[in-house]
Order: C-alpha cells, then structure tokens, then sequence
C-alpha cells in the first residue's frame, strides 16, 4: 500500500515537473452535474465542462467544448442552460481536445406547469436577496418593523408576518405590483436596504407570482431540500483572471432536484486569491488556497481552489515519505508547489518530542546517550520510550480536564474534582481506547466519588450546554448558533439542535449520603421541546439518524454512536487534537470548529487520521507514534524560499511557546526545586493539579486555561509583558535560581565554571554551547570573582532565552 | 444563705493559697480532646483529657460499662491525667463520655474501645519504600497532616486475611475523609477505601494475601487535605469484616441464624441470640477465630417476625408471600435484580412501609414500589430524608400487594441487603432537651443550695395529648419540679433544685415521657444529640445521640436569682416589667445576665437584661400580643454569670405568669384640625373587667409639635376625650400611629395595656382667597361663640354636615336679607 502510494507520488511528481506549460492538453474532461434531470416546464439546468491538465491544472472549458445532444427533440438548449421540451431521456455528449464526456440526460413532466411554493420558491428569494440576513429584517427585533428569522429558520412565521402581522400592508392581492414585499425591495419606494432586485429579474417575478397566486401557503407535505451540490469539486487555476464558473444543484426529498445557482448565496474565504460573483464566477486572484461555499436553504457546502501563478519553477523533492502522514502532507505540497524543509537535528528533536510527549526536558543524561546513539531507529525508539511514561497521561489528562472544566465551585467539592482529575488519568494511562472512555464518561451513573466520570453532569447542569459541550469536546463542532436559529454556515439547524439535546433531557440528579456527592442517575423522563411550535423533540444523532431510545438511558444510546465509527465527527475530530497538540496547529483549525465553511488545510490526512485512529481501535498513542515518526513531525522550523509563507500546511516545523503546565514543570526539573500545590504532596507537578481553580500566578499569566468553557482555545501560549516580566523579574525564576543547589553542588564537586555553563545549556536547551558562545560566556566568567553568581547569572540568561520558552 | 457563701469563699480563697495561682472556680469544664483516643480492652491505660476549666475535675461520666477509672488526677486547667481499667469484655467501638468537675459537666466525646494491641504512628512513614512496620493484629494511632501520606508494612502468609479498618471521621474531631489502600511490595493495589458504606466516610480495605509477603497499607486524606485534628485509627489485621449481615433485624430474645456476608474470605453462618430488650443502637460484632470486627454491624431490634426473600422473586407473580405485619430481607444481589413480596390486606388498612439499608449501612439505595398483585402500582418512594424508602400506605381495596425493592442505579452485590419493615402505624415518642444556643448541648449542672432548668421537647409522631414526665437516677439531694406537657405544647420547662448539703456527684438521668392517659401505653425516651462534626454551611455529619441527660450537683456558686412574682397579670397587647433579685454572696460583684428559660405563646421578652455589676436587681420587659395564650404559665428565668474563668448558670424558681384578656378596650374617633389650631381626640372605653380606682391614660405616638396631657378614667368612664394641642409647624399628613396606654394599679403593680391605634390629621390651612382682603377676620369662631355648648360631642362627619348646614342657613338668611 506503501510503495503503491509512493509510485503514485512519484509519477505524478514526475508529471508536475515536466507539464508546467500552460498549454499542456487536457488530461482529463469532467461535465457537471454528472447526470441532468429537467422535471416540469419550469426546470432548467446549467452544465460547466472543466478539464483537467496533467500537473493537476483545472480549465473551464465549457465555452470551448464540442456539445452534442443525441435527441434535441427533447431538450432546448441556450447557452450552457438546458430546458425541458419533451418528456424522455437522451445523452449530452461533451468533447475537449480529443477527451470526452457524456451526461444522462432525462426530461419528466416537460408539459406540466410547478406550482408555486413560498418555502420552496419565495424564502430563497429572501436568502439569495439578503432579506433574512441578521443585519436586515433577520435581525432579533427585525428592520425598520418587518421581521423575518434568520437564515429563514422559520418559514410558517415569516408567511404568517408577511400575509398578517399589519392587514394587508405587506401584501395587495388586488394589485400584486404594488405590494410593498415588491416595492421596497425593487427601489421604487425608500428602502431602507436599498435596491435587492430590478422588477425584470426572475426573483420579482417570482414572487410576483406568489402574490398572484393568492400568497398560498405550502401544504404540510411540501418537499425540502435534501442535498445541495457544488460543482467543480476542486479547481487549481493557474494564472492571474483566469476564471471558472461554479454551479450549485439542490436535491429534495421528493427525488427531484432544481438547478439553484440563480438562488444559492455564493461565498469565497479568500477573496485575495479567489474572490466569487454573486453568479458563481472565480476570477483567479493572488497565489493561494480558497474555499468556495454556496449557501442554500439549510444547506452550505464548499469547493477548495487553488490559485497558482503562471510558469512557477518547481521540482517536488525525492525523499521517500516515512509513512502516510508524509504522503498526504506531500501531496498537498505538492499541489500548492511548496518545498518541506529539511529535517531537524537530533538535538533538537529529542528536545521537541520529549516536551511535546512528556512535557518535560530531555535529562543531561538522555541527551548525551541519545546524541551518543548510532542507531538509524532511534528516533522512533525515543517516541517509543517517552510513549511509556506516566507524563504521557499526565499531560493528555490535563488536556480532557481543561475541556470538561475539572474545576472546582459552590457547588463542586475538590475531592470530585480530584476523583475526576485522577480517573481521566486512571484512564489514559491504562490505555483505555479513546471510544470507550468517552462511552465510560458520558454514560455514566452514579455518585460523583464512586464513579468520578459523574461529574461530567455535576460540572454542568444544563441540558442543552451539555448536549452543546457534548458536540464540541466530542465531535468538534459548534451548535451554540443552533439553539436560536439554523447555522449559518453550517448544516445543523433547530431541529437538529434539540434533538440532540433531547438525549440530555432524561438526567437525574440527587444528593447523595455525603453532601458534597451528587448520584447522576437516568431518571427515564424528561423532554425537550423545539422554542418554534413547542414540538417534542425525538433524540437524534447529530447528522445521524434518530435511534430507539424508548425504555433506554437515552446516554448509553447516544454514546454507541457518538464514539463510534458510525460517527463520522468523532474519529476526525479527536484525531485532529492529537494532531493541533504536536504540529501546534490543527488540520482543521480551531480544532473544535469544524464545519464545511472552515474546511480542512488537508482533507485528507484529516480524513486518514480519523480512519487510522479508528482502525487501532482508538488507541491514540499509536496515532501519535504515526505523528511522531513522520518526517513532517521532524522537519526543522527554518523555512526554505518556499514553504517561508505557508503557515497551514506543515512544510516545516512551527515554533511554539511550551505551555503553561509544562513550562513550569520545566523549570522545576532544571533547577531542582520542587513547587507546592494546593492540595498535592510536595513534589507533585503542575500538570496534575486537579482543579482548575487552584491560583497559581505563574501558570495563570502564561495561559493556562481557566476551564470556564468547553473551548480548546482557552489555553493559550500567546507571549505577554507580564510573563516576559514574570520570567525577568518574578519571583518564580528568581526563587528557584536563588534556593537552587544544583549548580552548586557542581561547584562543590570540583567542576569548572565552564563545564557548568556546559551542563546549564543540555539540560535547559539540549546541546552544547556553540564555540561563538563560549567564547563569549568564558568573557563573562572572568569577569565575575564568584563563580556562583556567574553560573546562576548564565542560567537565569539561558531561561529568559526564547530558545529555552519556546519548543522549535 | 449568704453565710454559707462566706464559708465556701474562704474554702476557695484557702485553696487559692495551696494552688498558687490555680482558678477560684474553675466554672464549666469543656472537653477538647483526649490522648490516646481509644485503647485495647482488657488493659489498663493512660488516657489524657486535654480541654479548658479542668482543674477541679473530679469523674469521667461513661454513658456505659465496661471503663473504669482508677486514677484521675486534675494537673491543670488544661489537662486531666486518667487510668482507665478497660475491662475484657468491654462492649467495642465508641464508648461515650463527659468530665464532671466540680463546678460543671463537659460536652459530649467519644473514646473507642479496640479488641487488639494498640501502638503509635512513628513519623517519617511518608516513603513506599520505608514503611513504618507494624505487626498484622494492631491498632495504630496515628495523625494524617495536610498533604501527607502513611505507609505501614504487614507481613502475611499466603491465605491469610489483611483487613484494614479505619476510624477517622468517627472519631468525631473534625471533617477527615480518610483513604486507605492495600499495596503489594510492587506497588500493585490490592484493596483500596474511600468511603464504605457500613463506616461512612471511613474506610474498610480488604484482602486475602495472595502470597507469603510484605503488604504496604496506605493511609492518607482523599485529596490530600488532612490537617492537625485528622487523626485516626487503624485496625490492621486477620479479624473478620463482613459488610452486611442478613437478616439486618430480628425479634428481642430470639435466636436466629446469620449470614455474614461481604467477607473477602466469603459468607458464613453463625447462631446469634438477640438480647432480650429492644435498644435503638443495637449492633453485632463479627468474629471468628481470627478476630473480632472493630466496629459493630448494626442490627435492628422490634417486635416484628422476619421473612426472608426465596430467589426466584424477580416478578410479581413469583414474589415471595409473607403475611403484615412482617419486616422482609433479602439480598440485591446482582445489578438489575429485584426483590418482590406479598401479602394480603384489607382495604381501609394503613402500613408504614419504611426500608432499612444505608442506615444499617448497606451499599444499598433503595427504591421501593408497592404494586397491587395485578400490576397496578399503588405507591413508592425512593428516598425518605437520606436513601432510604419510606412510605404510609393505606389500603385501597381488599387484594394481595407486592413490596417491590430494588437499587436506585439498579446495582447490586453480595452485601447489598436491607430489610423492609410493613407494620401498622405506631405512635412514637422522642425527647429532646432544647439547645440555648445552636449545636451546644445541655447538661444540667446544679450548684449546691442553687437550681438549674431547661426545657425538655418531644417529638410526637402519630398522636396527641398531654405527656407527664418522670426522671430517674437523680443525683442525691437533687429534686425536680416541672409540668405536664400540654397537648398544644412541644416542650415543658424543668426546674432542678440542690439541697445546700447535697454530695458534689454527677448522674446520667433518664428521662421518661408517658402519654397522661395511662391507657395509652406509650412511653419516649431521650435521644439527645451532640454534633461533632459539621460541613460546609453547618450540614451535620456525624452526631452522637446520647440517651441519657448528664447532671451534677457541684459546688456553691456565690449568687442566686429569683424572680419577684407578679401579683397582676400580663394582659394581651400588654407590657409587664418582671423584677428579678439576685442574691450574691459576699464580694461576688459580676454581672449577672438574665433572660426567660422559654417565653410562653405570645409573649416576647428582652433576651439582654443584666444585673449590672454589684447590683441585686434587674426587670425584664416582657410583652404580651393580641393572640397571646390566656393562661397561667410556669416561667423560669436564667442567670449566667462569669465566676472564677468561666461562666456558670443558675435558675430562678418556677413562678406563675398569668397572661390574662384586657380589662379596656378602646375605639378610636379620627380627629382632624389644621396647623395651629387644638382639636380633641376622642375616644370610646370599653370595660372588659373590673378594675379599682383609676386608670392612667396617656397619648403616645403623637408627631412631633403635637402635645396633649394625661388623663385618667375609672371603670365607669365610658369616653375619654384628649385636648391635642397643634403648632404651625406641626407635620401635615395622616398620623395613623396613635395609641394609648392605660395602667391600671392593682395589688400595687402597674398592669400595662397599650391600645390602639387612632388617626389624627392634621391639615394645612387653605392659603387666602386671592380677592379676598387676608385682613378679614374669621367670622366663625364670632358665629360659633353664641352657638349653645353642645350636648353631644361631634364626629368629625357631623361637624362637616354641621357647618355645611350652617352655611346654607347663612346664605338663605343673607339672600332674605337683600
């Protein structure tokens, strides 16, 4: 599979190096949609034609392409559009320079007349038109006395607010024209929003003839969107304006499917490399990687672009990957025609991978026999070692502690939180597979000692912030937006919204014998009902399927799919951390926000990440072997000519301040003086402190997360004055240094000064001082009578360096 | 009296000069704590008394027998040095205790009693690697400091049970959530406790040694939160520990078999005969030839027959049949498993349905359903103050009922027992003493020659009526003089009074309650708790009820008080002032703080009257409200005062206090006027009873610039009229808080009566009529004067309509007139 892959690679860079000219023919020839379906005479589709280069290079060539319609009897052709004629099927035969493309053409009903639907026809109108955007009438209280929801979440209210709030102001069905739903959006009276649309576009006419029709309402059973489609998929344009046109498709649950590039609102995350018409028209911009999304009905879906300058010079590198990690980072490279940097030293990984795995220094000792080390598996044996260590648990514990906000308040004892504290890491340190852990903490039941994975209820009590802490820990996504109206720029709406909170709706709680202890029970009643209409709502799996819960803890059905391979969040997601937590930056970022409008950098690893954690049984250490033995784990962090831009693609090691925890834990460990914790024995370390309301100024002013939320950025390792100042002035640094008898005892034991300024730099900064350096300290040594205060002075220096504060 | 006050004085004074420097008096003696906190029986040992005021301590007070004290020896205010001869067979567990001195009895602890050899935490024991070694078969006392951890080294032979009991919290010294783990010399854990069940917060790790070896015990607080007070101790050994038995209760006298379940070394059966008398804090220590349990399994006793369940019961149909009243048992012996029994009952029949688990520490957190045998279900409760169920059930229609138990979390295990008790209802009678101040309680102290009282409460449950009370094992010379608890009343104040020549000596008295009616064969007794220890926001953790009041005659204390009887009553919406005396002994010049033992219904009293310092007298204001109880009440009134280091309380004597209905009422008439100008304020009497001579009447509540005079009435006035006098700068408005006092004399003591309200407006002048000369004079006062004085005095109503009248009449003459 390996070699395959490489082959692959090999050829494909073999390709890219040798098909860089513009006018390199077409490789391959797409149409889409992949099949046109034209229902009632008031359908229509638009196709593009985009061929595809050998290095990879997308053209629109719909205009350029041959088209040929077996049967033009059924079908009417105007420009890329198609119109129904007559009812049957037939084929629409694209050719590009000799490569060829056919599409199923079927027309239905090519006679009948569509009714006119207000959610189907009129509410994208106000979607396309920006309506019921939240600056406009969408707005909680409405624009200037009209209200609409938001993003058009609740169509029944807006009909009944258009055809019934104020009489008929809104509406005249004796003169349609004259309605003030038409006046004010087509200018012809003040509006406030200005003009949305010109009386001879086809948005007027369609709600024009809504109007005439008799402002009907929808029956119940009308369709709903399905599905919405974007086409291209993917595009890599080469050269300034170069264009490409994109459509959108939406499929409903009828079966039928409308052509929505007229309606669906079209948006790009880079304007500066690929700014989109409101029509869906790329015009290629700047070098760069974008995102296009077309939003319609509930539905935002997205293509990536690729902008490339014209005649770019590069040669994709030739050392073989270590593993997939490599393949899918290269290939993305690739694509992007960036260079990765060269790997790191050895110095520098053991320093990297010891604090990214232990979250601690390598010892002088580990330094010196791994540089010693001639083994060509070394490195992979280190990830090994350090994979063995307890720290490893310590600092992956602190982490799900920092998410499920082990803190403790009023009503939150310390004795649950250090029970919670340990038992997260009971857990990870007996390699209790991811999946079950979470299955173990979300369906638990019990009291808040016996079973501390309790507390997850006691910490937060509010069903639907649980159900929203639930998809944001678990699956990476934010449904917060969902509680009041559909997302915006996802998929999930209210419904989806309380639904899933409804498996949180049936969770008991009472005191228990110590008062301090709270029993989580299943209380087997309980429901949640949607704010619009007051429905109940059944359970149902974010974007899965509604389960039999009935007579079950509605908990225990819900984790079987959440931590599940049937969940297609959870793996990725939870794989995506691991990943943030080594690469200091997550392949979908942040890492608790994924969603289609903040895609992947790299869908794919993100997607074989998710896979392989799946298939090791959610072991994640073995992800993090994978992570750690890839040459993309251990590339240097001095960037070459060109990967000096990239920032998201892992072409080279990024450079990031040690976190708080570790950081002082690092401190302690150089300087052999042991902090005191509230509520631990002497000696213990700060990434076991369980509770996150313990005050520590030190791990405070460095980031460390105060827990108030379920959101991964709430540690952060920003640099600040004040822990510039606290590392230069506080008395963090100036007491250890100060109590420290480690450089003293050297000292005592006969050691120069210069052999201890050695020693200072391996165990602070994993290697030895430069000769420059040396030279320069052996100046300072001399000049200092106490060689105390010299050497205490050098590793006060050595700390306060960004090389000692950050791990590169 | 005074005399003898002078005698005990030099006697003191005498001792004073002996002592060199040791208190006068040493007052009421508190109990802090004691060193060792428990001892093996069947050995003599030293046992410290650390506290405040024990310089003249004379007697522990064990609430039980078995500890004898063959030494006692008061070498400082601070500390009491003790034998104490444990005897053999001794009762294990928590013995009970107070110190009596000879000026008071401490508050409440508890000293516990082990079956093994007992020796000390030796420090540093902090490092897995260097264990402090102790013997299997030992008790070590120990203290867990913030953030410490203890290891101790047992050596054991494969097979051989290790069982590591700890007693902290029970101690009762403060908040102390100890954790204790059994470890092998690989730092595999073998057992470990936080919290069981059968000790609470304490803890119960065991095993059986899977090889010959060394076994670390650990011990720490949960989260490492220990402190100075945390100390504990810790049975190590091979002694059985059972967590449950089954049944949990049987019939007094009866001898049953019982399993011991919950064993690491598995259940057993033992014949066990109950004791003959029925006692609340019954328990059943496991032993076997290894050992005996360090502390107690408890066991209920009652007059009920046992049935114990027969698996399969999983269902209605199959549940096991047992005829009420009956208590079942059984086991919930796996997660998911449900126990069911019937019976049959008529309808109209009314059960208490009440389980026993947690209480009789079972893992097990009932939930009990009662379903009618045909799946109806009729009634359930899953907690009833604490996990366990209780329900009152009455009978709907004539059918068999099924008792369903199972756990809350549908958990189970070997020991998760309980027992369901389905009795008819049973009047229950508690009594209390009540606490003077929060989480203090009583003890009756009596000087010689002096009096003490409290107020003794019952809880009645499921009846009514009078109770009377009788006290037993008084300390000689010591007598009793209380009431019948009334109906209407939950508590009843008890006076002890000291003969001057009675022994000093103390006594745990038992105090009975009977209903008044003796053919209601229902009889309480006291259950007296003492807090020892409290969480956050005063939430009771551990309580120690003690069944007996502790009381002592101790020495003469230099003042007494008594309360001048009143001869007038206290009347309902009336004031008395309540003289107390205190006589003082020569040179006893402290302050004395009185107050009412108890204040009956409706009446109020000051809660800081003292006699100041050298001073024989004080008057308690006391109130009555309009809905005070009529009736001729027992009052009390306590005295503290500082002798010697602390403070000592008497009693006055009982004393009548007759609240009594008003002997006036009044109805106010509003008055009105405007600034500047007098008014009178009237008002209707209404003689309620006879009275003698007359009755002094003042005004109060009056704004301010708004005077009027005292009057008196007799008891054939029946109006009574106030000349209210106004300034210009009287306030506006209606003044509604204008009342009365009347005093009327009898016996020659006030009885005070305030009455009201009234309302008096007072009105600004209208300004002058702008076209109107402001020089003209009124011409009213011109018009009224030849006006005949009137018969009747007028209402404000009437003189409106009068002057109205007037008016008309003036202008009809005037119109005439032109």
């Amino acid at each position: 599979m390996k070699r395959t892959t490489f082959h692959a690679l090999a050829w494909l860079a073999a390709m890219a190096s040798v098909a860089s000219a513009a006018d390199a023919p077409a490789v391959k020839l797409e149409a889409f949609p992949p099949d046109v379906q034209l229902t009632t005479n008031r359908d229509r589709q638009k196709f593009i034609v985009v061929a595809t280069r050998g290095d990879g290079v997308t053209q629109d060539v719909t205009a350029a392409a041959k088209v040929t319609l077996a049967n033009p009897a059924l079908v009417r052709m105007e420009g890329n559009t198609l119109y129904p004629a007559a009812d049957g099927a037939t084929t629409l035969a694209l050719e590009y320079q000799g490569q060829t493309v056919t599409l199923p053409v079927t027309v239905k009903d090519a006679t009948v007349e569509r009714p006119i639907s207000f959610k189907l026809d009129v509410m994208p109108v106000f979607m396309r038109s920006g309506c019921n955007t939240g600056s406009c009438h969408g707005a909680a209280r409405g624009k200037d006395g009209f209200n609409l929801s938001l993003f058009g979440y609740d169509p029944d209210g807006d009909h009944h607010r258009i055809t019934h709030e104020i009489g008929f102001r809104r509406v005249n069905l004796a003169l349609p024209r004259e309605s003030m739903l038409l006046q004010k959006p087509d200018g012809s009276v003040p509006h406030t929003g200005g003009k949305r649309f010109a009386p001879d576009s086809e948005y007027y006419a369609t709600v024009l003839r809504w109007l005439e029709a008799g402002v009907p309402k929808d029956a119940p059973e009308v369709a709903t969107p399905t599905a919405l489609e974007l086409y291209p998929p993917k595009a890599v344009l080469e050269g300034q304006d170069t264009k490409q046109q994109f459509i959108a498709r939406a499929r409903y649950s009828d079966g039928t499917d409308r052509d929505v590039t007229n309606l669906v609102v079209f948006l790009t995350n880079n304007d500066n490399s690929a700014p989109i018409s409101a029509d869906g028209l790329v015009t290629a911009a700047a070098r760069g990687e974008a995102f296009i999304m077309a939003r319609f009905a509930t539905h935002t879906v997205g293509s990536q672009v690729l902008v490339l300058p014209k005649d770019l010079q590069y040669a994709p590198p030739t050392t073989p990957p270590a593993n997939y990690v490599d393949e899918l980072v290269n290939a993305k490279l690739q694509r992007i025609r960036v260079l990765p940097s060269d790997l790191c030293s050895d110095e520098v990984f053991l320093r990297r991978a010891t604090i990214d795995i232990t979250g601690l220094l390598p010892t002088i000792e580990e330094y010196q026999s791994f540089v010693a080390d001639a083994d060509p598996a070394k490195r992979a044996k280190l990830v090994d070692r350090l994979l063995e260590r307890k720290e490893f648990s310590e600092i992956w514990a602190l982490k799900w502690a920092n998410l499920l906000m082990v803190k403790t308040t009023n009503e939150v004892s310390y004795k649950s939180m250090f029970l919670y504290s340990n038992w997260l890491t009971n857990q990870i340190s007996s390699n209790v597979p991811l999946n079950q852990m979470v299955q173990n903490l979300l369906s638990a039941n019990g009291g808040t000692f016996k079973n501390p994975a309790t507390n997850y209820y006691q910490i937060e009590r509010d069903t639907l912030k649980t159900a929203e802490n639930v998809a944001q820990v678990f699956m990476g996504i934010r449904t917060q937006c969902t509680q009041c109206h559909n997302h915006p720029f996802d998929r999930w709406t209210m419904d989806d919204y309380y639904s899933f909170a409804a498996f949180f709706a049936q969770i008991g709680r009472k005191q228990g014998e110590d008062y301090r202890e709270t029993i989580i029970f299943n209380s087997g009643g309980g429901e949640v009902n949607h704010p619009v209409g007051a429905r109940r709502m059944a359970p149902k799996f974010l974007g899965g399927p509604t389960p039999d819960v009935n007579g079950k803890d509605r908990r225990e059905v819900l984790v079987k799919w959440l931590a599940s391979p049937e969940n297609p969040f959870f793996a990725t997601s939870v794989a995506n951390r691991v990943w943030a937590h080594f690469f200091g930056l997550g392949i979908v970022e942040p890492v608790d926000d994924i969603r289609v409008s903040n895609p992947a950098s790299n869908p794919e690893l993100f997607q074989a990440l998710g896979a392989k954690l799946t298939s090791y049984n959610y072991d994640f250490k073995q992800l993090v072997r994978d992570m750690c033995n890839s040459q993309t784990y251990q590339r240097a962090s001095q960037a070459n000519a060109s990967n000096a831009d990239d920032t998201k693609n892992f072409s080279h090691s990024k450079i990031r301040r040690i976190p708080a925890e570790n950081l002082l834990d690092c401190l302690t460990q150089v300087t052999e003086i042991q902090e005191k914790f509230q509520g631990l024995p002497l000696g213990s370390r700060a990434v076991q402190i369980a509770d996150g309301q313990a005050s520590n100024y030190f791990l405070s002013s460095f980031g460390r997360s105060p827990r108030t939320t379920a959101c991964a950025g709430e540690a952060t390792t920003e640099p600040t004055l004040s822990q510039a100042l606290h590392m230069i002035n506080g008395d963090t640094l100036t007491r250890k240094i100060g109590e420290s008898k480690r450089l003293q005892k050297q000292l005592d034991a006969g050691q120069k000064p210069a052999q201890v300024v050695e020693t200072i730099y391996m165990a602070c900064l994993s290697r030895k001082p430069s000769p420059d350096e040396m030279q320069r300290l052996d100046a300072l040594l001399a000049a200092e009578p106490n060689p105390r205060n010299a050497v205490d002075d050098i590793l006060w220096a050595v700390l306060n360096s960004r090389e000692f504060l950050f791990n590169h | 009296m005074n005399a003898r006050y002078l005698a005990h004085l030099c006697v003191v004074l005498g001792a004073l000069v002996v002592c060199g420097g040791s208190a006068v008096h040493a007052a009421v003696p508190q109990l802090n704590g004691m060193s060792p906190y428990g001892a093996q029986r069947g050995t003599e040992v030293e046992v410290q008394f650390s506290g405040d005021r024990l310089a003249d301590a004379q007697q522990i007070l064990f609430y039980e027998p078995g500890i004898t004290v063959a030494h006692l020896e008061a070498a400082a205010p601070n500390a009491v040095k003790t034998k104490l001869v444990i005897a053999a067979d001794c009762r294990l567990g928590l013995h009970q205790l107070r110190i009596r001195s000879a000026s008071g009895v401490s508050n409440l602890r508890t000293f516990s009693v082990g079956a093994l050899p007992e020796i000390k935490e030796v420090e540093p024991n902090n490092d897995f690697t260097q264990p402090q070694k102790i013997n299997l078969d030992t008790t070590v006392n120990g203290v867990v400091e913030n953030e410490d951890v203890e290891y101790f080294a047992v050596e054991a032979k494969k097979g051989e049970r290790i069982t590591a009991e700890l007693e902290g919290l029970r101690l009762g010294l403060t908040f102390f959530d100890p954790y204790v783990a059994i470890f092998d010399t690989k730092r595999f854990e073998l057992a470990r406790s936080d919290d069981a069940p059968l000790v609470k917060q304490d803890c119960i790790a065991s095993l059986v040694a899977p090889e010959d070896g060394t076994y670390i015990v650990q011990v720490r607080e949960t989260s490492f939160a220990g402190n100075g007070s945390c100390l504990y101790r810790l049975h190590v050994g091979r002694f059985p520990r059972p967590t449950a038995s089954l049944p949990l209760g049987g019939k007094a006298g009866e001898t049953l078999d019982l399993q011991w379940l919950g064993d690491v070394s598995g259940a057993r059966t033992e014949k066990v005969t109950l004791p003959p008398a029925v006692s609340s804090t019954f328990g059943i220590f496991a032993k076997d030839e290894r050992g005996i349990s360090p502390s107690a399994n408890p066991f209920r006793l009652s007059d009920l027959n046992n049935v114990l369940e027969v698996e399969p019961n999983n269902g209605l149909p199959e549940a096991t049949a047992c005829e009420a009243p009956i208590a079942v048992g059984g086991v919930i012996s796996q997660p998911g498993d449900v126990d069911c029994f019937k019976f049959a009952a008529k309808k109209g029949q009314v059960f208490d349905v009440r389980a026993l688990a947690r209480a009789m520490g079972s893992p097990l957190d009932t939930v009990v359903n009662i379903y009618r045998v045909g799946g109806a279900l009729v009634a359930g409760n899953d907690d009833s103050g604490g996990p366990d169920s209780f329900q009152r059930f009455t009978v709907p229609e004539d059918d068999t009922y099924v008792i369903q138990v199972q756990d809350h979390l549908k958990q189970g295990g070997a020991d998760y027992v309980y027992r369901v008790e389905i009795a008819p209802v049973k009047p229950v009678l508690t009594l209390g003493v009540s606490e003077r101040s929060q989480f203090v309680d009583i003890v009756a102290p009596v000087p010689q020659g002096n009096r003490m009282a409290f107020l003794v409460n019952a809880a009645r449950a499921d009846f009514g009526g009078d109770l009377n009370l009788e006290f037993k094992d008084l300390p000689p010379g010591v007598t009793v003089e209380t009431l019948p608890m009334l109906a209407n009343r939950g508590d009843v104040p008890v006076l002890l009074s000291a003969a001057a020549d009675a022994p000093l000596a103390g006594a745990l008295v038992d105090i009975v309650g009977r209903h008044a009616d003796p053919n209601q064969k229902i009889e309480g007794r006291l259950r007296q708790r003492t807090s020892l220890v409290r969480g956050q926001n005063n939430i009771e953790v551990w309580n120690q009820y003690a069944e007996r009041l502790a009381t002592a005659v101790t020495q003469t204390v230099p003042f007494k008080i008594d309360i001048v009887e009143p001869k007038v009553p206290l009347v309902r919406d009336g004031a008395m002032n309540l003289k107390v005396v205190a006589t003082r002994a020569e040179g006893f010049k402290a302050p004395i703080a009185v107050a009412m033992l108890y204040n009956p219904p409706g009446v109020g009293s000051s809660g800081s009257i003292v006699i100041p310092e050298g001073q024989n007298e004080a008057v308690i204001p006391l109130t009555a409200n309009g809905g005070a109880e009529v009736n001729k009440w027992k009052i009390v009134v306590l005295g503290d005062a500082t002798v010697g280091d602390g403070p000592i309380t008497v009693a006055s004597q009982m004393a009548t206090l007759e609240v009594s209905e008003p002997y006036l009422a009044f109805n106010f008439q509003s008055a009105a006027t405007e600034q500047g100008k007098p008014t009178d304020l009237v008002i209707k009497v209404e003689k309620r009873k006879d009275f003698e001579g007359p009755a002094k009447i003042e005004l109060l509540g009056l704004p301010n610039e708004v005077t009027t005079e005292p009057r008196e009435i007799t008891k054939d006035s029946t109006e009574l009229i106030f000349p209210v006098k106004t300034t210009a700068n009287s306030p506006a408005g209606r003044h509604k808080t204008v009342i009365c006092r009347a005093v009327i004399v009898a016996s020659g003591e006030p009885i005070s009566h305030t009455l009201g309200t009234g309302e008096l407006r007072i009105d600004t002048p209208l300004p002058p009529k702008p076209n109107q000369p402001a020089a003209a004079p009124a011409p009213m006062p011109a018009a009224a004067a030849p006006m005949p004085p009137a018969e009747k005095r007028l209402s404000q109503l009437e003189k409106l309509r009068l002057e109205r009248q007037q008016a008309k009449a003036a202008a009809k003459s005037a119109g005439e007139a032109k």
